[in-house]
């Protein structure tokens, strides 16, 4: 469904992404995970056009762009046909949670607004929010923009939405409920890149794992596969180093319940 | 104070206060609607980087605040018919004090602007909005909320520079005050007069903006 061939971005002399190429399935929810600084967001914001890539190739529905160039018409045409959800959500300030579900809809597709927010009303009502359509952005709380922000991200039916560290920005208490959305999403077959550091998330709802560390795919494996039976060095000390603390937890849990 | 120079304060009020009315209060709306139109143009050139227009504006903006007001009033009024424009007392305030407001309010829209998170922008470009739909729809309007307390302040401050058109025969307040004390010699309250007639019209302003400010504050 979506394929990406040959991507490479330099910042100045340093390479943050070195010949990147990912194919992701119709229903795959794709985890990219790495240290900071190995390029997957970097990788993410070059297929949402909002960083230009040094060069590149896109396939998303059988029709192919190219990374470095595009035309203002198949660019209005790809962002139709994907959704991008932000670290920071990134909510119009100016626009009650409905209206930054309806806005793209009404401006950029033309629809009229009783029908724009016909389906901003269900997206709003998908990610639990009916109660909360009017309100504006700075009297949600941060888990809740992030679910406005993933209900404009659907608002074009997309075939694609990609996630840019969604629960990065939130408290512990929030991540829950947002992570519960894109789960449910996950369920609906829907198709997914999600840049993550949260491990268990990765492991429990994404179909394939895509390991990155200085601009390249070291591992990539369905998540079972990836964490029962990582193949490379890296992978394997990535993996440990990440649960060694919650491992470490519980046993020492587990020894005080034994005395 | 006397009871000859009383009456003649309460009478001439209503030749003041009408002079406001009908010449300062004018000047002042077009001057400065006139005047934003062109901050925003300017604002928006510099920040959408459009070649040779980003340089223009920035030429016009160093040109306009680097001279007196006056000056260029004087130029407008006294200099431009020699090279056969000619334009009446009304329009040369216009004109200067347009592109006056223009200049000064363009550095305020412009940090005003760069003042909403530029990922506002980049979601915008996701929900397939153009630049310039983003900025109409998105950021503009947020912008005119931080800019709303700086502009108050620039058009408070017009009010008061449109006494600078008395130099161009223009009969605003100042000219109205002083017309009527040069017939009786009354400067010393003529003038108190003229000041508590921009008092009053700049209070009144002021109210507007606070008022004005708790609306915008309800709507976010």
């Amino acid at each position: 469904m979506l394929n990406l061939r040959d991507v490479c971005k330099k910042f100045g002399s340093n390479v943050v992404l070195d010949h990147v190429s990912l194919d992701v399935n119709k229903g795959d929810v794709v985890a990219i995970l790495g240290p900071s600084g190995s390029g997957k967001t970097t990788l993410l914001r070059c297929a949402g056009y909002l960083t230009k890539a040094d060069s590149g190739k896109l396939t998303l529905a059988g029709k192919e762009y190219d990374m470095n160039r595009i035309s203002s018409k198949d660019l209005r045409e790809y962002r139709k046909n994907v959704g991008f959800v932000f670290q920071n959500f990134n909510l119009y300030g100016n626009k009650t949670a409905l209206g930054n579900v309806t806005l793209g809809l009404i401006v950029s597709q033309k629809m009229p607004k009783a029908q724009a927010e016909e389906i901003g009303k269900k997206l709003l009502e998908r990610v639990g929010l009916a109660d909360r359509m009017d309100y504006y952005p700075s009297k949600l709380s941060g888990g809740q923009q992030q679910r406005v922000a993933i209900a404009r991200a659907l608002a074009t039916n997309p075939d694609v939405v990609f996630f840019d560290e969604p629960t990065s920005a939130l408290d512990p208490e929030l991540t829950g409920e947002v992570l519960t959305v894109i789960k449910q999403l996950a369920d609906e077959g829907r198709t997914m890149i999600v840049v993550t550091h949260e491990m268990e998330f990765a492991r429990k709802v994404a179909t394939r794992v895509v390991f990155m560390e200085d601009g390249e795919i070291v591992e990539q494996n369905t998540a079972k596969e990836f964490f029962e039976n990582p193949q490379k060095e890296r992978t394997k000390e990535f993996i440990y180093k990440s649960s060694t603390w919650s491992t470490a937890a519980s046993e020492d849990a587990a020894v005080e319940e034994t005395v | 104070m006397n009871e000859r120079i009383l009456t003649e304060l309460i009478e001439s009020f209503g030749d003041l206060f009408m002079a406001a009315l009908k010449v300062s209060l004018p000047l002042t709306l077009a001057s400065f609607s006139t005047g934003l139109v062109i901050a925003f143009l300017v604002a928006l050139a510099q920040i959408a980087k459009i070649p040779v227009l980003k340089q223009l504006v920035r030429v016009y903006v160093w040109i306009i605040r680097c001279t007196p007001m006056i000056v260029q009033l004087f130029i407008v009024y006294f200099g431009l018919p020699s090279i056969g424009i000619k334009f009446g007392s009304f329009t040369s305030a216009w004109i200067v004090m347009s592109l006056s407001i223009g200049a000064y309010c363009s550095e305020t829209v412009r940090a005003a602007i760069e003042s909403v998170p530029v990922g506002q922008l980049e979601a915008c470009y996701c929900d397939g909005l153009t630049f310039w739909q983003a900025m109409i729809h998105v950021i503009v309007p947020q912008a005119l909320r931080t800019a709303f307390p700086p502009l108050s302040n620039s058009i408070i401050g017009l009010v008061k520079d449109t006494s600078l058109a008395y130099n161009v025969a223009l009969v605003e307040v100042l000219a109205t005050a002083q017309r009527i004390a040069s017939r009786t010699y009354d400067y010393f309250w003529l003038y108190l007069e003229a000041g508590l007639v921009y008092l009053i019209f700049c209070s009144v302003l002021t109210v507007i903006q606070s008022k004005a400010e708790a609306a915008l504050e309800r709507r976010r």
